[in-house]
């Protein structure tokens, strides 16, 4: 009998916790979110008489006037502006940019953020990497490299953020290698995005990685090549597709033959479609092989249309219609097969087809 | 090369984010040019109704109306040969190549140089003019 009133108490008990908790969690929401707009109104009102300046140098119009008002800045208001900066750095290029991180350098900001890499607050040195990075600091490349390897997420990211934004080659191999630390790695998209940014100089340390023992690092690297149309990584990357013990790695070394592969990959491409292959590289290949775009496809392409997987199948018809009117006579040869017909459907709806 | 820039050439600018709008407004009018800033799609196209200006800078990336809504708008409206460029942080091929499929005139891509959209403008509305 006493049973079920007691239930009944700790039904009572955790829904008042429940809905407790939900209360908590809303104050809390709502008090950062006070506090955040407190803290961007009180950035506004002290940056809002140094505005027009800060308008002037970021369109390229000022003749030095505005730039020694802004770098006679001080106190609260010093901070503010370096603030304002960043972001507009993040905005604008070219001279108004120059123009903006002279300021930065005349407050002293820039090498406070040197200083800052090593604060105590992980915080503070992920601020100090983005700022060093938007300011295109050449001299900081050492250190944002050092910062690859911090303790906290954010600032490996901010780093390797920074570093893309100042460009250096010599910090490809370094963030190839955070991509595959351990314990400490970092995103490959961001790592991808950075090394982007610093053009044809990372070629070196591109066919290295390719060799690194961590398959992230492997991943990251061949992508690249194929983004970027790293040729020379073209014999590496054949090798990679046959050898590779990581099927990410080799599934993406074939994408990346797709992208700038030559004639001689339709062979490397149509070997990895065949069924003693996993289903996985077999479909990507098949991908590939319409992204090369050489007729010779065309009799690898067409015998998979015709395969127990359907997807492969409809791949298979995708790259066909990418290799135009010489797959497409192949694709009327088994215009019965459904694969063929979904293939082709997507295609009139993507305006592919005519 | 200075383009020459008549008094009353209005410019539409519309972008959320309120530094690229001050200081677009600002460089397009240092050099002459009327402009008229608003901070979403929708006043930009109220504002276009209105009034249509010789040229548009549109953010693509806007609260309400996107700047390719608008743009697709402003090709279907009583003023569609407006030359519009879009000055936008989305950077992918497939965005620009969407941009100028829908009509765009120009694509700028943030973080941009204010002098080169200066020069583009210039540009764009003397090939009106001519």
């Amino acid at each position: 009998m006493t049973g079920a009133p007691a239930s009944h108490a700790v039904t009572l008990v955790a829904t008042f916790a429940v809905f407790a908790s939900c209360a908590v969690l809303a104050v809390v929401l709502v008090l950062t979110k006070v506090g955040r707009e407190g803290r961007r109104r009180r950035q506004a009102a002290l940056v809002a008489p140094l505005r027009p300046h800060l308008i002037a140098v970021s369109a390229g119009e000022d003749d030095g006037t505005a730039r020694a008002v802004l770098a006679a800045a001080d106190g609260p208001s010093r901070h503010a502006v370096t603030r304002a900066i960043t972001d507009l750095l993040g905005k604008v290029r070219g001279l108004p940019a120059e123009e903006l991180v002279e300021v930065l350098d005349r407050h002293g900001s820039l090498e406070s953020a040197m200083a800052d890499l090593r604060h105590a607050s992980a915080v503070r040195r992920a601020q100090a990497a983005q700022l060093l990075g938007v300011s295109r600091v050449p001299d900081a490349v050492d250190a944002l490299v050092a910062a690859l390897d911090d303790k906290a997420a954010e600032v490996r990211a901010s780093a390797a953020y920074a570093l893309g934004l100042i460009g250096d080659p010599r910090a490809a191999a370094p963030l190839l290698r955070a991509v595959g630390a351990p314990d400490a790695g970092l995103p490959a998209g961001l790592a991808a995005d950075a090394l982007l940014g610093m053009g044809v100089g990372i070629s070196g340390a591109l066919g290295d990685a390719l060799a690194d023992p961590d398959p992230r690092t492997r991943t990251v690297a061949a992508h690249l090549c194929g983004v970027g149309s790293f040729s020379r990584a073209l014999p590496c990357l054949r090798e990679r597709l046959a050898l590779d013990p990581d099927l990410t790695v080799r599934e993406t070394c074939a994408q990346a033959l797709g992208n700038i592969g030559r004639a001689d990959d339709v062979e490397v491409l149509a070997r990895h479609t065949r069924a003693s292959h996993p289903l996985p590289l077999r479909r990507v290949c098949a991908e590939a092989l319409g992204a090369l775009g050489e007729d010779a496809a065309v009799p690898t392409l067409a015998a998979l249309l015709h395969d127990p997987d359907p997807r492969l199948a409809e791949l298979a018809a995708t790259s066909l219609v990418r290799l135009g009117p010489c797959g497409r006579a192949a694709l009327d040869a088994a215009a019965h097969e459904r694969p063929v017909q979904s293939a082709l459907t997507v295609a009139a709806l993507q305006g592919v087809l005519r | 090369m200075e383009v020459s820039t008549p008094e009353g050439t209005r410019v539409l600018v519309a972008d959320d984010d309120a530094d690229i709008r001050e200081l677009v407004e600002f460089k397009l009018s240092q050099a002459g040019y009327a402009v008229q800033a608003v901070p979403d799609g929708l006043a930009a196209w109220e504002a276009f109704e209105s009034n249509p200006p010789h040229l548009a800078v549109l953010d693509v990336m806007m609260p309400g109306l996107s700047g390719f809504d608008v743009l697709r708008k402003i090709r279907e409206s009583d003023h569609p040969r407006v030359p519009v460029l879009m000055l936008s942080a989305k950077s992918r091929d497939s965005d620009v190549d969407t941009g100028f499929a829908i009509g765009a005139d120009d694509y700028v891509i943030k973080p941009f140089s204010p002098r080169e959209l200066l020069h583009r403008v210039n540009t764009m509305l003397s090939r009106t003019r001519a």
